[in-house]
């Protein structure tokens, strides 16, 4: 049983990082994120996280769970029409880039480790990987997403996303609770 | 008769002094009922901005009659919910949207939404 939760653990660590790990070994080859470039990650890992919650509202019963995806669907999609229009207020087209490869590319690898798992393993993968997944996206908006982007009302606006992030990850570790008796 | 008219229209323009001066005292006495209303107020409305995922303040000293605020100036959608089951809970607050509330007793709330989001009315 030890053995089974150790290894669901570094399947979710290892789909999560390996979005992220490339993603920052892809941000050291290049330069700095273009507003552009950055837009398209923002709107990108927000699609990602709403992805996830419409995989457990098929896949889970659990009310907890439930409730935490239906928050994070409503809550990205909000970003993504605050940043859309944003975007197009400026006349920036976000343009894809490596960096949205690379969250493309662990997103799918995470979206099959979450489909091939059912009731409880499901439940505690999926919470197992929003942790995860929000602490990785804090870490870029913070130190890469932030720092990179040139029009203020765009770095304002990653600026305001940060505390629903923060809580994102505090709701999660509360609900993982239930998850890791 | 020409006097007859001179008498009338005196008259006439001492009544509507009369009246004029009797209506701004009149206002006057209005105004100054309103200023003592003001002054004194019985109970105050106190505003909560949720705001960066917060409620602020977060605590908040109020008395009885008091009536409380809630504005959503964030990105995303709040609510008000007391911690106490069957008391009090706004509606969904869209971005932009207020609900207010009179103060019945000291009371602990969060939002249903956000469950990390606390925030405290205390009785002074």
């Amino acid at each position: 049983m030890k053995i089974f939760k150790f290894l669901t653990k570094t399947a979710i660590c290892f789909a999560v990082s390996t979005g992220f790990l490339s993603l920052s070994a892809d941000a050291q080859k290049t330069t700095k994120l273009t507003d552009p470039e950055i837009a398209s990650v923002a709107v990108t890992a927000n699609q990602i996280d709403i992805g996830y919650a419409k995989i457990a509202e098929k896949k889970s019963k659990n009310a907890d769970i439930l409730k935490f995806a239906e928050t994070m669907a409503k809550d990205h999609q909000s970003v993504i029409d605050q940043a859309v229009a944003l975007v197009t207020k400026l006349g920036v087209t976000p343009k894809t880039n490596a960096t949205t490869k690379s969250f493309l590319a662990g997103a799918a690898k995470t979206k099959a480790m979450l489909n091939s798992k059912k009731g409880n393993a499901f439940n505690k993968a999926y919470i197992d990987n929003e942790v995860a997944y929000h602490k990785a996206a804090i870490n870029e908006v913070e130190n890469v997403l932030i720092p990179d982007a040139t029009n203020g009302e765009l770095k304002s606006l990653l600026q305001s996303a940060l505390p629903l992030f923060k809580e994102h990850l505090a709701h999660a570790e509360m609900v993982q609770k239930e998850f890791s008796k | 008769m020409k006097n007859l008219l001179k008498v009338f229209r005196n008259s006439m323009f001492f009544l509507c002094m009369l009246f004029l001066f009797n209506g701004c005292s009149t206002n006057e006495n209005n105004k100054n009922k309103t200023e003592v209303v003001t002054e004194k107020p019985l109970h105050a409305v106190d505003t909560v901005y949720i705001k960066q995922m917060q409620f602020n303040p977060a605590v908040l000293n109020v008395k009885i009659g008091d009536t409380i605020l809630w504005i959503n100036n964030d990105l995303v959608t709040h609510d008000v919910t007391s911690d106490k089951p069957n008391s009090f809970y706004s509606d969904t607050l869209h971005v932009g949207q207020s609900w207010k509330m009179p103060v019945k007793d000291s009371a602990g709330y969060h939002c249903s939404i956000h469950p990390t989001m606390l925030g405290k009315l205390v009785l002074k």
